[in-house]
């Protein structure tokens, strides 16, 4: 794509960015005193020093934990070349002992040429991997345990936990444990004689993109230096946007958009978004990208839903809503009926329908998430009789009510009467 | 393709059959079948069919413009890595059409499955790696997969070595500079199903943390879902992927979709004009409205003589005069049958409501059931409506010929309760009744019934005596299983040997009342009324 | 009242009369005394010259048998074929109707149907599934059984492709996977382990049969677990476009419950169209109607027979299927019970009844001693000595017996505009007196027309003349051009009947030549008059309802007499109600506890039957521990049980005397004891195995947790 319009091309890399997580963490790799130098110093010591170690990386999701030991790992095999073997295991997919064995044996197969039998057993993994503990320890050679979403191990009998650690007290081997999890009290599940044999080093990675996100912003949206790019091009792009960055403005919808949520990956989306609606004939970033960006990205669902709703869910919810006033300890498709009943009995409404009809909208109720089954017993019996939960609280209700087109005035009479 | 393809749909394709896509091609498609052991292509994960721009894309969704063109922005021009993408909004939003049509706009590779076709974890897995592997099946490779993949571990590896293998083999087309890009879409349909499969939610997490587990930039994640994110829990979450909300459509989307492709518009917006506004106070999706229009436009029609003709304002008058009776009858009417000609006696009931009030209408029961069956199904309907305490009240060994006086005593007696019990039959619905209740419940109404046939004893001496209590036990047993095979009583699982089975009647009121119409059966005096 | 019952006794009918048991042999346990002992009567009926009565009796009756019932049991398999053709044919259209309609939509070439993403239709209401229901209008789906498959077949006949699948495919258990791996065995002929509709789409698309529909049948749909059908229906609903699949749905009882069953989404991808079987009570007129009349052969049903099969039908079980297992068990017995049922082959077969002299059986002393001692052969031929007039007796026999039925059959032509069901007329006519016949013209018939409306609504009650009597006032209420048509069945009825025969075309004619005058108020009549204002003024209505009703009347007075009065009826017709009723239900559970009660009746063991009451060490443990249940109430202290039939067992009712007498010596007190404990473990395993064996037969119910010393009886059945 060499004469592309510039601006694509700008886009390009940026989007190119956002949607890499190593670039974007790289950011905190220059930072001092990060968790990346002091994840860096745990690993490489212990590479160094041929010794055993174990630590927890833990950090609410999307705040890079996994980009900054991609970025440690890469490093260090940078450093020590051939020194490092890393496996990589993940608690969605190997949680379960044999096949994180498996994993395993595969891994450290397709990185040292040796085949790899699909057939073979439990035990048969597990004394390949203490044989290799063993190789790798006589060899210098340090394996890197990568075990992301770390809680999920602890489900069970933590076996796999259990032997890797306890491989590990032996002189002989030479290993690391990394633990990623999102869970902060992920130590916390191990059983004791698991967390006996674990050292208690664990890394919190706190995000604080409130001031951290100008730098971000800056890492990911100020253009390179680029091949592609004309130098003026980059150069106008890039003021322009520190302009924006600097501007009051923008402050105001980034303080909106923390006020919610503030985590990486949220950031990550809204300037996704705003990247996306960038005006490519003008060929540079506006303010009003991001202040579009913003609304896209903090969703109202039940709000949404309630405006999908028709006027007949609509009276269905309401007709809920003051069965849980009149504190019914369980409701159903049947007392719902009831009350509709009577509105319509008091009221002589215009939309009174077949109960049919309505069964209809309820299970339109129960698809749209507003109302959900009380509890997953009575499977066999008929959808009326189960019990149901209102999801949506009065306020939300009342909200939607007064945000609906053409909403029959009744509604909120009746909201209003008993709120 | 869930209810999401919608009239406009339609009207595309007729667009594209009038400039002869499908209808041009069915000749050399018949062809192309008859030798079908072609080898799959690359080419073949692209969109089938005549590309469209931009403009005809929003044309053929009307009231779908913002989310097209907020699409395609995140979608971005060829190459352009992406997040993953949440597109969620009611049934029938057109969600699925308009990202596959959107993928018929700009002809890239992707890989659709939906949660509906493949409803097991490890038939999804297989269908994807199929669809990625370009792999077929065919009889002659015994219709088997590509791999078989269960663990999502497995699932993950080979998920990884084909996407970068069939990456590769699309930059190396790059370079002969095939249009397609060397982006590769995964588009999952019907998401909100997959919350079902497992209670654990692995396969959500899995699915959503897909992007993060692959590290391929150039795969491009597309969940398509009913529900929006907030009903996916899972303990540790996931990395959100970034939402793109359909709306249900408003009033005059709908009108611009029904009046899309018409053959008389003004004829059919006359018609919309009378039936949409009150159908949309019930529902708003597409398919419903227009399950319901398409028999009331028939009826619409009936009096018009061409329907090219514009009809003028009496005419109108006199149509709508004409539709009024049938708008309110289909507005509670939710499934409708339509009988055959060669049934005539039939076809006077055309279609059937849930409404009991209409069901009176057709008043005997229309299915044969010999007597002791209707004696029994309604034993177990009052054994499943009144409390078992009232039994002994309501059923003196006389026969309840005096049980009047005793139920009003009984009910004088429980004035309060009645709140109670009303509540909890209209929660709980029938209540379950061991056999001996049923069978003692049968024998006392059978003794009272025998009045309403006696007339029958005396007719056939010691035949109708013996004919109805001789043999009567294994007999009223034979009954009661073929009473459960047809769905009128359910048994509560429990091993025969053990016998203390419990059993509940499940048939609604009004066929009761039928059949015990049809035996002269006092049933409200046995009911317990509250 | 399984029809598994049917083919399995055929082999098991053996020679002679004693081995009829295997065939009763589910029901042998409800023999009560009456009914044994007439059957041993009759099995003792020719008691005259045993010896000859054996030597003839052994191979015939076999043979008639078989002969009677293979002719039986075709005509009933042919009649039930014709009454499904119709509605079959109306589905076949239906389905190639709706295969165009889905073809027309849109034919997808190979890759794009085998492509896993929808394909844009244009239908303008998304896709749909055509769907049929099939209504079998009855609860009971014995009758239905072999419905489906016939159904499937025919189909397949008409180039469908074709799957039954039935409840059982549709379980919780292996959800939408289970139903979807049948579908695709019965379409693909191979076992797919990962069953998926691409496969389904695949296959139909490589053999090239994509102007086949495929219909999916799915027999009783009530049964079917709602949420696996519900899966299944939108699951199908993707590929409908792809895969032109069109549903057959069984409902055994009314489009109600399948809209229980299905959720809203469901139903809205169904376009629905109905189809209605035959009712049950419309089958069994044509059953009877081609068996018992038309096709005049030899065996028919008495009138309490008929009376009680009829009674049996509308009451216990309305199924066709037990009909015909009765027909089969009444022929049989009839048979093998009447020792001149050989004659019936005679009848049967058309040889008819010259030569019958000849035959030697005929000839025979017993036979003769027989057919001596039939009160109707004496009425009908004051008889010299021993030689009979078979020729003229059977001969007559035979002509009588056509001219009723075929009388029948007119008064049910007529019958039938008012839905008078063949089998009430048929069970009145057989129970019609010859008295109240003579008795029976218009004035009477229009005083009974009163109680016969008055009982017209419920269809249970069969009345003296209700039947025929409203047959009779129906035919004045007739219009001119149904009175033709009446007359045209008539005409094809009495065939082969010269009396009534030529009567009925002589009707005809005078109908043709007053047709013309009868113009004018022809219209009015057309509408046709209700019975109320035809009661007014009926007598002065147009003649010709008159003459075609009085011709009737003369006919029902020459030609019917009661079936007692034709010569030999016995031979045709069987009417001995309590053989067939106790062939026919069985009572287990009241059998079972009886025997248990009275064991020693069938183990005649010598040790225990002089003594009866009293319980003896010696009895079956079982049959004791029942006995001593029944002091208890319907919950049984296990404990007292156990002592009392320890006490039962362990000391013998003699040495209990011994006791009582003299002072227990302490030797003799610790004998006795270490006795005790000797056999005490013994006891507890006896004890421990008739509970057992209790529970097995369904008349216990073991210790539940919250009373676990106490068992329930299961008491009903006696």
């Amino acid at each position: 794509m060499g004469g592309a319009n510039p601006a694509e091309v700008a886009q390009f890399i940026i989007r190119s960015r956002i949607a890499d997580p190593c670039f974007v963490h790289s950011l905190f790799s220059q930072l001092p005193d990060s968790n990346y130098s002091k994840l860096k110093y745990i690993i490489s010591s212990s590479v160094t020093e041929a010794c055993n170690n174990s630590v927890l990386l833990l950090g609410s999701r999307g705040c890079g934990k996994t980009a900054v030991l991609e970025l440690v790992l890469e490093d260090l095999h940078k450093e020590h070349p051939d020194m490092i073997s890393v496996v990589k295991l993940n608690g969605l997919l190997h949680s379960d002992n044999n096949c994180a064995l498996k994993e395993i044996a595969r891994q450290v197969c397709m990185e040292h040429q040796l085949q790899f039998s699909k057939m073979a057993s439990f035990d048969e993994n597990s004394k390949f991997l203490l044989s290799i503990l063993r190789e790798c320890g006589l060899a210098h050679k340090t394996i890197v345990f990568v075990l992301e979403e770390f809680d999920l191990f602890t489900e069970g009998k933590q076996r796999l936990l259990y032997s890797l650690l306890d491989a590990m007290q032996s002189v002989l081997s030479q290993a690391v444990v990394v633990g990623v999890s999102c869970r902060l009290d992920a130590d916390q599940l191990l059983e004791k004689r698991v967390r006996s044999r674990f050292s208690h080093r664990k890394l919190l990675f706190l995000t604080s993109p409130g001031e951290d996100f100008q730098r971000l912003a800056e890492h990911i949206l100020l253009l390179p230096m680029d091949s592609r790019l004309p130098n003026d091009f980059r150069a106008s792009f890039n003021e322009k946007l520190l302009n924006i960055l600097a501007d009051e403005e923008f402050k105001g919808v980034v303080d909106q958009l923390c006020y919610s949520e503030s985590s990486v990956s949220q950031l990550l989306r809204f300037l996704f978004c705003a990247v996306c609606h960038m005006d490519l004939s003008s060929g540079s970033l506006s303010i009003q990208n991001f202040k579009s960006a913003l609304p896209s990205i903090q969703r109202q669902p039940k709000q949404e839903a309630l405006k999908d709703c028709s006027v007949l869910q609509l009276y269905l919810l309401v007709c809920m809503r003051r069965l849980e006033v009149k504190e019914l300890e369980l409701c159903n498709f049947n007392s719902i009926m009831k009350e509709y009943k009577s509105i319509h009995d008091s009221f002589k409404t215009s939309d009174y329908y077949a109960r049919n009809v309505c069964l209809r909208a309820f299970e339109h109720l129960l698809q749209r998430g507003l109302v959900s089954f009380q509890d997953n017993r009575g499977q066999g019996q008929s959808a009326e009789f189960r019990p149901v939960k209102l999801l949506i609280s009065w306020h939300e209700l009342q909200q939607g009510l007064q945000s609906f087109r053409s909403c029959p005035p009744l509604l909120h009479k009746l909201m209003d009467r008993e709120g | 393709m869930a209810k999401d393809e919608s009239p406009q749909v339609s009207r595309r394709t007729t667009r594209a059959s009038l400039n002869s896509t499908p209808n041009s091609k069915a000749p050399q498609e018949h062809s192309k079948a008859t030798n079908p052991s072609r080898p799959l292509t690359i080419k073949d994960l692209v969109f089938r069919g005549k590309s469209i721009n931009l403009d005809e894309l929003i044309n053929s969704f009307p009231g779908r413009r913002a989310q097209i063109l907020e699409l395609v922005q995140f979608l971005g021009p060829l190459n352009s890595p992406m997040i993953p993408l949440f597109v969620y909004g009611g049934a029938s939003t057109g969600k699925t059409s308009t990202v596959l049509y959107m993928f018929r706009h700009l002809k890239r590779p992707f890989i659709y499955c939906s949660c509906v076709s493949c409803y097991s974890p490890s038939i999804l897995f297989e269908s994807i790696l199929n669809q990625i592997l370009l792999h077929r099946k065919n009889e002659s490779g015994g219709y088997l997969s590509a791999k078989r993949c269960e663990r999502p571990s497995d699932f993950v590896n080979s998920l990884g070595e084909a996407l970068t293998a069939l990456i590769d083999s699309l930059k190396g087309n790059m370079r002969k500079s095939s249009p397609y890009g060397r982006m590769v879409y995964l588009v999952f349909d019907h998401l909100e199903l997959v919350r079902q499969w497992d209670k654990s939610d692995s396969i959500i997490s899995l699915l959503f943390n897909l992007y993060t587990l692959l590290k391929i930039p150039e795969v491009g994640l597309i969940f398509i879902s009913r529900v929006s994110l907030d009903t996916f829990q899972s303990d540790t979450g996931f990395v959100e992927p970034f939402p793109v909300y359909f709306p249900d459509y408003t009033e005059d989307d709908l009108h611009q979709i029904f009046m899309s492709n018409q053959a008389n518009p003004k004829l059919y917006s006359s018609f919309l004009d009378l039936v949409l506004r009150p159908f949309y106070r019930i529902t708003r999706r597409v398919d419903e409205l227009s399950t319901a229009f398409s028999p009331l436009f028939k009826k619409y029609c009936e009096p018009l003589g061409d329907l090219v003709a514009v009809p003028n304002e009496d005419m109108k008058r006199k149509l709508f005069s004409h539709l009024q009776p049938f708008i309110s009858l289909s507005l509670n009417e939710t499934f409708t049958i339509s009988s055959q000609p060669l049934l005539k006696d039939r076809n006077l009931r055309k279609s059937v409501f849930k409404k009991p009030g209409v069901c009176e209408t057709l008043d005997e029961i229309d299915f044969h059931m010999s007597t002791s069956a209707k004696y029994l199904l309604i034993s177990a309907f009052l054994a499943s409506r009144n409390p078992a305490t009232l039994d002994a009240s309501l059923f003196d060994s006389t026969g309840g010929t005096d049980n009047r006086k005793k139920k009003r005593k009984v009910s004088e007696k429980s004035i309060d309760q009645k709140e109670a019990k009303e509540q909890e039959i209209l929660m709980k619905g029938p209540g379950t009744f061991p056999l001996e209740r049923l069978l003692a419940i049968h024998q006392c109404i059978t003794s009272v019934g025998e009045y309403s046939l006696d007339d029958e004893e005396l007719q056939n001496g010691e035949l109708g005596a013996d004919g109805s209590d001789s043999g009567s036990m294994s007999d009223i047993l034979l009954q009661l299983s073929s009473l459960c095979s047809a769905n009128f009583i359910t048994k509560g699982g429990s091993c025969p040997l053990e016998g203390s089975t419990r059993y509940r009647s499940i048939v609604s009121e009004d066929v009761v009342l039928k059949v015990a119409r049809s035996l002269k059966f006092p049933l409200s005096k046995y009911l317990y009324r509250r | 009242m399984a029809p598994s019952a049917d083919p399995e006794t055929s082999p098991s009918i053996s020679t002679t009369n004693s081995d009829l048991q295997p065939f009763f042999l589910l029901h042998k346990a409800a023999s009560r005394k009456p009914s044994s002992k007439t059957r041993r009567r009759i099995d003792l009926s020719p008691k005259p010259s045993d010896a000859s009565a054996q030597e003839y009796n052994d191979n015939l009756p076999f043979d008639t048998f078989k002969l009677l019932w293979s002719n039986t049991q075709s005509i009933i398999k042919d009649v039930l074929k014709n009454l499904n053709t119709t509605v079959f044919d109306g589905i076949d259209k239906w389905v190639h109707a709706s295969f165009d309609a889905i073809r027309a939509s849109r034919t997808p070439d190979f890759t794009t149907a085998t492509s896993m993403y929808p394909i844009p239709n244009n239908v303008p209401i998304g896709a749909q599934i055509f769907t049929a229901l099939l209504f079998t209008k009855n609860v009971e789906s014995v009758d239905d059984i072999s419905t489906f498959a016939d159904l499937g077949a025919h189909l397949r006949s008409n180039g469908c492709l074709v799957a039954n699948l039935t409840s059982i495919d549709f379980s919780a258990k292996n959800g939408v996977g289970g139903c979807l791996k049948t579908l695709l065995r019965q379409f693909l002929l191979a076992g797919i382990d990962a069953p998926e509709m691409s496969i389904l789409a695949s296959w139909y698309y490589e053999q090239e049969n994509y102007d086949k529909p495929l219909i999916v049948i799915i027999d009783d749909v009530e049964r079917c677990n709602s949420s696996v059908l519900n899966d299944f229906i939108l699951m199908l609903r993707e590929w409908v476009i792809k895969v032109p699949i069109i549903l057959v749905l069984g409902v055994a009882t009314s489009v109600d419950a399948l809209r229980n069953i299905l959720c809203s989404s469901a139903c809205l991808y169904l376009s629905v169209c109905e189809f209605n079987l035959g009712t049950p009570a419309e089958r069994m007129d044509a059953v009877i109607e081609t068996v018992l009349l038309r096709s005049c052969q030899g065996f028919n049903i008495g009138k309490h027979v008929s009376a009680f099969l009829r009674n049996y039908f509308l009451r216990h079980d309305g199924t066709l299927t037990l009909f015909v297992k009765a027909l089969r068990i009444s022929t049989a017995q009839q048979v093998f019970s009447e020792p001149l049922s050989f004659v019936l082959r005679k009848l049967v077969n058309e040889e008819g009844t010259e030569g019958l002299n000849g035959d030697n059986n005929l000839l025979r002393e017993p036979a003769i001693k027989r057919a001596l001692e039939l009160p109707s052969l004496q009425r009908f031929c004051e008889t010299r000595g021993n030689c009979i007039d078979w020729v003229s007796a059977l001969s007559e026999l035979k002509r009588l017996h056509q001219l009723w039925s075929s009388l029948v059959m007119c008064l049910y032509e007529v019958g039938r505009y008012r839905k008078i069901s063949l089998l009430d007329l048929y069970c009145e006519m057989l129970k019609l007196k010859p008295q109240n016949f003579c008795a029976n013209d218009l004035n009477l018939v229009e005083k009974d027309y009163a109680t016969a409306v008055h009982n017209y609504q419920s269809p249970g009650c069969l009345q003296d003349n209700g039947y025929v009597g409203r047959a009779f006032q129906m035919l004045g209420d007739f219009s001119a051009m149904e009175l033709c048509k009446i007359l045209d069945r008539w005409e094809m009825l009495t065939r082969g009947i010269a009396e009534i025969h030529e009567k009925v075309k002589e009707l005809q004619s005078q109908m043709t030549l007053e047709e013309k005058q009868l113009r004018h108020d022809l219209r009015k009549e057309s509408k046709k008059p209700t019975a109320r204002t035809y009661k007014k003024d009926w007598t002065s209505k147009s003649t010709l309802n008159e003459k075609v009703a009085s011709f009737l009347q003369s006919m029902f007075r020459e030609y019917i007499q009661t079936i007692e009065s034709i010569p030999l009826h016995e031979i045709i017709f069987f009417d001995n109600v309590d053989n067939l009723h106790t062939a026919l239900i069985g009572d287990p559970r009241r059998r079972i506890q009886a025997d248990l009660l009275e064991s020693r009746k069938f183990l005649k063991c010598s040790c225990c039957s002089k003594n009866d009451g009293v319980l003896v060490p010696s009895m079956h443990h079982t049959s004791i521990m029942y006995t001593l249940v029944q002091e208890h109430g319907d919950l049984v202290n296990v404990h007292e049980w156990f002592h009392s039939f320890m006490a039962v067992i362990s000391n013998p009712p003699l040495q209990s005397k011994k006791k009582l007498r003299m002072s227990p010596s302490p030797k003799k007190r610790k004998d006795s004891k270490e006795a005790r404990t000797k056999t005490d473990a013994s006891i507890q395993a006896e004890f421990c195995r008739a509970v057992t064996e209790l529970q097995i037969t369904g008349l216990l119910r073991m210790p539940t947790k919250r009373r676990p010393d106490y068992v329930q009886r299961v008491g009903f059945g006696l």
